[in-house]
Formats: C-alpha cells, sequence, structure tokens
C-alpha cells in the first residue's frame, strides 16, 4: 500500500496544522457502541509482484477459450478487436475520467460518445441512441418499461407486453425484475416449429404496449417474418428488437422494418467476453421514445464563442434530477466499453463491418454443412437462414455429449436444457470470425465419435 | 477539430480480414433479410483512427491529467497492474457458461472477494452480480420486497429516504414500486430522528440511507434511526458510496443494517472510464440471503477426481439461493470490474482501514487549508461550511451562499474557475439539502503538496471579480458551453447532409 499513499508519513504534520493529535481524533464523531474492535480479519498487504504472481496462477489455471478450440456463444461472442483499440482505451485521459459533468474539459469523451450515438444510430437505423446500459438484457427491460411507458395510457391492453418465448430465462428473469415494479403484465409471443415468429400470435400483442423479438434470435435464426410484425401490431405498440450488432454488416437494420426501439448485447463490436463483463448495452429508438428513454445522451451545442461543443442533455430525465420520478436509476453505465465499440467501428468502416458479418456467417454456415452430414444428429431448424449459431439434436444429451467434447479440449457450445428443459439433447453451437474451418472438421469428427457411441453407426 | 465523420475515408474495401472459410456467395441469404443501405460512417484508416482518439483524448480530463474531487465519486489514483491483470486470458476471454472445472481461479477470486466484503461490512452473504451502485440498491430492495411479500407483509409499501439521499436511492425504490417517503435533515445536515419516528409506522419497508452522509458527516445517531425503522418492522438499507470512508473503523453491520451495496469501483478501483464500468455488489444479513441473485460462489472440500482442475483443496461452485429474486444482469456481475478491485484490496489486506484513514485525513487537511487559504486571502466571507462539524468524513461540503448573495458568483462560476487553474471541478449542487453546494473529495491518493497548492488556487478563484469567473473558463478547449442551447436545438447524431 506504500506505493498508493502519497502521505504516508506525514500524518502527524497533517493532523498538527489541524490541531489534532492522532489519526484517532479524525474518528472522533463515530460512537464507541458501532466501533469495529481489532484489526479486520484479513491477509497481510501484498506487493504489486505478489498481486500479478496470484492472478497469473488463479486466472492462468481458468480455460481461456482461445487456448481451446470453441463453439460457445449463446449470447457473447468471441470477435477479434483489433490491438488500436486496447491500446487506445488505456489512455489515462479517458480510463480515468467519469461523467462528463463538466463539458469544457470533458470534451473528447463527449464527442467520442456522440460519434458513438451517431455509429448505433446508422447501425440500427433509429435517429436516436444513448451511451450504454449495462447489457444486453438490461437494455432489453429498460426498452420493455420504456415501451409501457410510452404507449400504456392510449393502449387496449394497458401495461401489458409481448415477450418472445424463446427469450433465454437468464435475460427473461432481467426483465420480470425490471418490470414487476410497473406491474406490468408480460405474455409470451409463440414461435414456429422452424424458430420463426408465429405471426398469428402477433396479432394477439396488437393493442399492447410492446412487443420483443431478437434478431438472430436465441436459437441462432435471422427471422424472415420480423420485417411484417409493425405493420401487425400497429402504430401504438412497440416493436423492440434486440440484434447482436455484427450481424448488422449483412442483415438489415430494423428501424428499415419499423422497429421502435433496438437494443442488443454490444459486446461483439469493441469488447472481449470477459467473463460476462463488462460489457455494454445497446439502446436506440425512434422520436416518440426520446423524452422518456434511460441512460445518457449527448447533444451537440455551441460554446459562448459560438464554438462547437459538446454536452449531456436532456438530463431532467434522469436520478440526479428528477429523483424517484425518474425513467431510470441507472446513473454509472458502461461508456468506456462503449468507446471500444466506436473504436472498433470507425476502424472497420462499413465495408469492414460487412466483411466480418460475413466471416462469422461463413463460418456458420460450413458448419451447418459439416455437422448435418453426421449420421444421428438432426438439425431443427435447417430450412432457416442462421447467422452465426444453429441448434443441433443429438442422440443423446448435449451434457453428454459436451463433458465429450472436454474430454478431447473442445468447448463444444450450449446445453439448451439450461434455457429449454424440455429439450435435453439440443445443443446450440456457435461460430465467429475466429472459428477456422479445420475446428469445424474436428468437432464434426468428434461429434461423429460421440454419435457412434451412442449406438449410432458412423 | 477532428471528426469521425469528417473523414473522407478510403474508397474500395475497408479493414483488412482473413478470408471467410466459405465465399460470400454461398451463403445464400434472401433478399428479405439483407442490409439495403449501408451504414453511413467512413472507413479510416489505423493512422486516422489513432489521430483522431488520441486527439480527443486530449481534450478530456482524468485523474491521470489532475486533481478529479469530483465529490461523491471517489476519483482515486488506478494503479496500472489492475488494467495488466483484467487483460490475462484467464479473465477476458472466459465466458460466464463454461463449465466450473474451467473457471475455478475465477470463482476462488469471487470467493475471496465475497468474504472479504462480509468481513468489512458485517453482513452474512454477498453477491457480485449486480454491475453497478444503482443496481445494487435495486437488486437489494428487491430482496427486501421478496422477503416481505415471503412473509406476507404485503402492506409495507414505504421507503423512507433522506433529504440528502443520492436520486439512486429513491429512483431505485421507485422502480420497484415503492412510494418514496422523503424526510428532511437537520439544519446541521443529520438526520432528524423526530421527522423519522413520525413517518415509520406498519406500512415502513425500508429506510435507505448513507453514512457518512452526502455531507461526509457521520450519522451519530445511527443506531437509534435503526431502531426506530426495526421496531415497526422495517429493513434498514446502507447505500455504500460511501464505505470508502469507515473500512476497518465500523461496518454497517455494527450500525445495525440489514443489507448494503458497495460501489466497488469507488471504495476500491476500477476506472471510472468517462461514466462507466462499475461494480454494485450487495450483502445483507442471513435473513435476506436466500432472496439473492445468483450466483454466489460457494467453497467445500474437494472430491473425486476434482484434484485434476482445483486450485486447492476446495471446489468452487454457483449456488443459487432458493427464494432468488433471480437476475439483474445475464451474466455474472462485471467480473472485469471484480477482478481489478480484487487486485486493489490484495495490495491493502488486513491494512484497508489505512486506506479510509488516509481518505478522511486528505478530506479533513483540505478542508482546513480551503478555510485558512480563504482566511489569509481575506475572501472568507465568501464560503462556509455546507453542515457544522469539528471533522468531516472523506468529503466535506462548503457553501457559496455568502459568494452568490454579495458579489454574484455562484458555485457554478467557481467550479468553471477552478477548470482555468486546471482542476477537474469538484461536484456542485448537491446535494440539493444546501444552498450552492461545492462537494469536495480528495480520495486518499493526492499527496499534501497537492492538497495544499489547490487550496492556494481555490482561494486565488475567490478573489477572481465577478466578471472574470462568468467569463470562465478561457482556457479549456471550449468556453462554457450553452446546455440551453443543446437541449432546444436537439443534435444527438451526426446530421449527414440533414445539415
Amino acid at each position: 500500500m506504500v506505493d498508493q499513499l502519497p502521505n504516508l508519513g506525514r500524518e502527524a504534520e497533517m493532523l498538527a496544522s489541524m490541531g489534532m493529535s492522532s489519526m484517532e481524533d479524525l474518528f472522533a464523531d463515530i460512537p464507541d457502541n458501532v466501533r469495529m474492535k481489532g484489526p479486520l480479519p484479513l491477509p497481510d498487504a501484498q506487493s504489486e509482484e505478489e498481486i500479478i504472481a496470484d492472478a497469473r496462477r488463479l486466472l492462468g489455471s481458468n480455460v481461456a477459450l482461445g487456448e481451446r478450440v470453441s463453439f460457445l456463444g449463446a449470447g457473447l461472442y468471441r470477435n477479434y478487436v483489433p490491438a488500436a483499440v486496447f491500446q487506445l482505451i488505456t489512455r489515462g485521459e479517458f480510463l480515468t475520467s467519469y461523467t462528463p459533468y463538466q463539458p469544457e474539459v470533458s470534451q473528447g469523451m463527449l464527442q467520442a460518445m456522440w460519434e458513438f450515438q451517431t455509429l448505433i444510430s446508422e447501425l440500427v437505423g433509429l435517429p436516436i441512441a444513448n451511451l450504454s446500459l449495462y447489457d444486453g438484457s438490461t437494455a432489453a427491460a429498460e426498452a420493455i418499461t420504456c415501451s409501457v411507458r410510452v404507449h400504456t395510457r392510449k393502449a387496449t391492453q394497458k401495461n401489458t407486453v409481448y415477450v418472445s418465448e424463446l427469450t433465454p430465462p437468464d435475460r427473461m428473469s432481467v426483465v420480470e425484475n425490471y418490470c414487476q415494479g410497473a406491474e406490468i403484465e408480460i405474455k409470451m409471443l409463440r414461435h414456429n416449429p422452424d424458430g420463426t415468429v408465429n405471426l398469428s400470435s402477433a396479432q394477439e400483442a396488437a393493442g399492447s404496449c410492446g412487443v420483443y423479438v431478437e434478431q438472430p434470435n436465441p436459437l441462432g435464426v435471422l427471422d424472415g417474418g420480423l420485417p411484417l410484425l409493425k405493420e401487425i401490431i400497429g402504430e401504438h405498440t412497440a416493436l423492440i428488437v434486440a440484434v447482436q450488432p455484427v450481424s448488422l454488416g449483412l442483415v438489415e437494420a430494423p428501424g428499415a422494418y419499423g422497429a421502435d426501439i433496438v437494443v442488443g448485447e454490444g459486446q461483439p463490436l469493441g469488447s472481449p467476453i470477459t467473463g460476462g463483463g463488462p460489457i455494454y448495452g445497446i439502446f436506440a429508438c425512434s422520436k416518440p421514445y426520446l423524452r422518456l428513454m434511460p441512460g445518457r445522451i449527448v447533444g451537440r451545442s455551441i460554446d459562448v464563442d459560438g464554438k462547437e461543443a459538446y454536452c449531456l442533455t436532456l438530463s431532467t430525465r434522469e436520478q440526479h434530477i428528477r429523483r424517484h420520478r425518474a425513467t431510470s436509476n441507472i446513473c454509472t453505465n458502461e461508456t468506456l466499453i462503449a468507446l471500444m465499440g466506436a473504436m472498433h467501428m470507425s476502424l472497420l468502416g462499413p465495408e469492414g463491418l460487412h466483411d466480418l458479418a460475413v466471416r462469422n456467417m461463413a463460418a456458420c454456415a460450413l458448419g451447418k454443412q459439416k455437422l448435418s452430414s453426421i449420421n444421428g444428429v438432426r438439425i431443427p431448424h435447417a430450412s432457416s437462414h442462421h447467422f452465426q449459431e444453429f441448434v443441433i439434436e443429438l442422440p443423446g444429451t448435449a451434457r453428454d455429449c459436451l463433458a465429450y467434447l472436454d474430454s478431447v479440449g473442445i468447448v463444444g457450445g450450449f446445453d439448451l436444457a439450461r434455457w429449454y428443459p424440455n429439450q435435453p439433447n439440443w445443443m446450440l453451437v456457435s461460430f465467429t470470425d475466429q472459428t477456422k474451418a479445420n475446428e469445424i472438421e474436428l468437432l464434426a469428427a468428434h461429434i461423429e465419435v460421440w454419435a457412434a457411441s451412442k449406438g449410432v453407426a458412423a | 477539430m477532428s471528426h469521425l465523420f469528417g473523414h473522407h475515408g478510403a474508397p474500395g474495401k475497408g479493414y483488412s480480414q482473413p478470408a471467410p472459410v466459405l465465399p460470400a456467395s454461398e451463403l445464400s441469404v434472401p433478399d428479405s433479410l439483407l442490409r439495403k443501405q449501408a451504414p453511413r460512417w467512413p472507413r479510416i484508416s489505423e493512422p486516422e483512427m489513432v489521430r483522431h482518439y488520441t486527439w480527443l483524448s486530449k481534450r478530456n480530463f482524468g485523474i491521470d491529467t489532475g486533481f478529479y474531487p469530483l465529490g461523491s465519486c471517489t476519483m482515486k489514483h488506478n494503479p496500472r497492474i489492475n488494467e495488466v491483470i483484467a487483460q490475462l486470458p484467464g479473465i477476458a476471454d472466459v465466458h460466464p457458461h463454461q463449465p466450473e472445472h474451467h473457471l475455478q481461479g475465477l470463482l476462488s477470486i469471487y470467493h475471496e472477494m465475497q468474504h472479504m466484503l462480509e468481513i468489512c461490512s458485517g453482513m452474512d452473504q454477498v453477491t457480485l452480480q449486480p454491475v453497478a451502485g444503482a443496481q445494487g440498491e435495486f437488486t437489494a430492495v428487491r430482496c427486501v420486497q421478496e422477503y416481505f411479500r415471503l412473509r406476507g407483509e404485503d402492506q409495507r409499501t414505504k421507503v423512507i429516504v433522506p433529504d440528502s439521499a443520492h436520486g439512486t436511492n429513491p429512483a431505485s425504490a421507485a422502480m420497484c414500486g415503492f412510494e418514496i417517503v422523503e424526510i428532511p435533515s437537520r439544519v446541521d445536515g443529520r438526520i432528524d430522528l423526530d421527522a423519522l419516528r413520525a413517518v415509520a409506522d406498519e406500512t415502513t419497508a425500508l429506510m435507505m440511507i448513507t453514512n457518512p452522509n452526502t455531507l461526509g458527516l457521520f450519522e451519530a445517531d445511527i443506531l437509534e434511526a435503526s431502531e426506530i425503522v426495526h421496531s415497526v418492522g422495517g429493513q434498514m438499507y446502507y447505500d455504500g458510496a460511501n464505505f470508502n470512508a469507515i473500512l476497518g473503523i465500523t461496518s454497517p453491520g455494527l450500525m445495525g443494517f440489514d443489507a448494503v451495496h458497495f460501489n466497488l469501483h469507488k471504495t476500491f478501483s476500477q476506472p471510472h472510464g468517462g461514466g462507466g464500468p462499475g461494480s454494485g455488489p450487495i450483502g445483507v444479513k442471513a435473513h435476506l440471503a436466500d432472496f439473492l441473485p445468483g450466483p454466489i460462489v460457494k467453497k467445500r472440500p474437494i472430491a473425486g477426481d476434482e484434484a485434476n482442475h482445483a486450485i486447492d483443496d476446495m471446489w468452487y461452485g454457483w449456488y443459487q439461493p432458493i427464494h432468488s429474486i433471480g437476475k439483474v444482469q445475464q451474466w455474472h456481475g462485471n467480473a472485469g470490474a471484480v477482478i481489478r478491485c480484487w487486485a486493489y484490496y490484495r495490495r491493502y489486506g488486513n491494512g484497508l482501514k489505512t486506506m479510509s484513514e488516509h481518505a478522511v485525513l486528505n478530506a479533513n487537511y483540505l478542508r482546513h487549508a480551503l478555510h485558512r487559504e480563504a482566511e489569509a486571502a481575506g475572501v472568507s466571507d465568501m464560503i462556509v461550511d455546507g453542515a457544522e462539524t469539528d471533522v468531516a468524513k472523506h468529503e466535506f461540503t462548503i457553501s457559496l451562499g455568502p459568494a452568490k448573495e454579495s458579489h454574484g458568483i455562484s458555485a457554478m462560476d467557481i467550479a468553471k474557475g477552478l477548470l482555468d487553474m486546471g482542476y477537474m471541478a469538484p461536484t456542485v449542487y448537491f446535494p440539493l439539502v444546501v444552498p450552492e453546494c461545492m462537494m469536495i473529495e480528495p480520495t486518499e491518493t493526492e499527496s499534501k503538496d497537492t492538497l495544499d497548492t489547490f487550496a492556494e488556487d481555490f482561494a486565488k478563484v475567490l478573489q477572481e471579480d465577478a466578471e472574470t469567473l462568468h467569463n470562465a473558463p478561457i482556457t479549456t478547449p471550449v468556453r462554457r458551453v450553452d446546455e440551453v442551447y443543446a437541449a432546444r436545438n436537439l443534435c444527438l447524431r451526426h446530421p449527414y447532409d440533414e445539415d
């Protein structure tokens, strides 16, 4: 700790200048009956060298995905993030700043975030984006509560939203926690056997406050029916679409087919998976939602000399001004990670983003070719299009298959029984720009061996 | 000016990448799914991109740039080793859905952090799942809500907050559906027990309070406050935003609290990155533990072939409490932030108390120095303490009320004058109970020399005439920004040709 505290050893001098004689005098206002007795029962302080050694030992014992052949995605994806992003993000002026309450000395981050808003706006095809929410699930939850704030007065199904029945339980749980205080009723939007939205189920959602779907959806399916949804549910029901942002290099922007709010896990653009955080949630919307949306927003303005300048704006929606009437309680967000996203997007350019999307989809298509040819393995949604992941149905449990693959050094995918308990044989296999053709061959060969061990002829 | 959207960009293909494993022509995506209009932003080369963001960074103030006494936000130095550790593949390149035996190291660090926070806070169980302080508040309020539901105490619809509370407290409680009852502070800035008694009843679910409070004052009556709330069957919630003042000295548990959140990024260290990320774990007493969001890490002795994957003789596993409210973030919290804070904690170990002592030492020293320098400069009549006290804790408030009245100089004017002196300004106009408030938190990582110079410079700013200060800042990349213009002429993205 010595290297972190500049005034160690200067205590007496500083105390004396205040007419005090001991550190204890600084805590004279804390009554004895709430005092901690004795030292904290914790280990001794360590030096930097000891800390990094322990970190290398403990974190080194984890299996990093890059050390293995990996097909695990299910919401977080290993895309390559260019070196420049990591180098620039450690600049102390970005790294060690905070919310730009003083715009005159925060123009760098403010402009970078205004550019981020523009990048996201262009990416999803909607005019407004905020500076990020915590992750995709909280962005989904905030979008749903926002849709109710905007629409419930005119809705025929008041305080009601329809959410895709495929939504993973962990994400759904976040949505439920955010919705329960506003007494929002969550109804399920059904899907067809091929993984696409059931459009007659969508008709039931007309007159509700909002409809939440994902593109690609949790089964990896790109749903051609989504562009029809807005017309079905009508003007006064928000169409909320969650996206994997990299897919938008290739796939239609939801704003182009009537989405009112677009959310998503920003992670694949700019950020490593990092055990699931810090990552960033994307939130973009159209104008009617602007004044009731959550999160911070930067506006372009001028200074007293008329010079271009940026500042936070529309803050009266926020908790530090509006308190219990705020649109959200969010204060600290994920700006730094969003900045990594902006850097990644600016380096890729639209063509680079397109190429990145193609690489993800190509790996997925090759995977589909190879895995579909294994005896005993079926692709339940084979007739649908997939972006970067799809479901395989195995001749045994996914749990068993994953354990086998793990034993040969392959992180095989995601056991969908964790989301859909009645599908123990479903495994979600994910591909990214990092997936090599020979890795797909390896996966297929090992699943074939495993399937044969289940009594399926090779 | 460097504008991302002002770059013309190179024609043709963008950023170079390996070829796809299948040619794009074999992808057969139906037209109905394909994007029709490419996003409009330039493809810029790496040299242009690096220079753009470096230029932007130079127009931004961080702790590394200079003194950042932003009260409540705890802008302390971020040790660089934490960034190195957070980039190790064993954290950067792991997925929360990997099996436990892939993540024993990470889980052991989670367990160590849970345990350390339990010890420091006097709580029985910690979860690391919430990703920010406000989310921690929301999570804890949800747990209390479910606790009362299970007990059939649905009539508890009220949450009490002092008028000096952070805005997130009432916002978080309101998000859970509670009615907010605000109680006024006493004139000396402390909690008014009579006002609390007057509103606490069988409809009270929770009281949310920060201690030291947002004026940087320790609430000496906190045990009485806890007794009042508990006597009507309510719960006590500790907003841990100011926990960095009391580590090893007292604890929320000793003060009678039932639940607490930690702003891990403030109490320990995760760079705040222009607004985030943070990390907001919560801790609760045993009666609330079954309601926590998971997963929580528990350990047990290893069995069978677990030794092949174990890091010691214990097995670390995820655990879901029986009445869990579920999740508040889809994954396992901000693991990368937890790792950085773990590295910071390891630096202090059982000496965390020294960290708090120095935070408080620096705050009090600066408070004295400010008054001393103002006195010496003959401008002591322009400022008064935000609240009367002998000692402050890790932060303190001053009121520029007198300056405003006698000279027409506001807290904002002084803030802008400080920017011209090369400082980040303190928090202004919060807490709301202090007129023309300035809230100053130097943190433990500032030297006496910095504090001395800041106090001298502060007195110099107080000596400026009103007109100079109204025109401040003049040395910054832009001068005073017109926030009203921004709100009236909303421009939230690059307008392209719509300009």
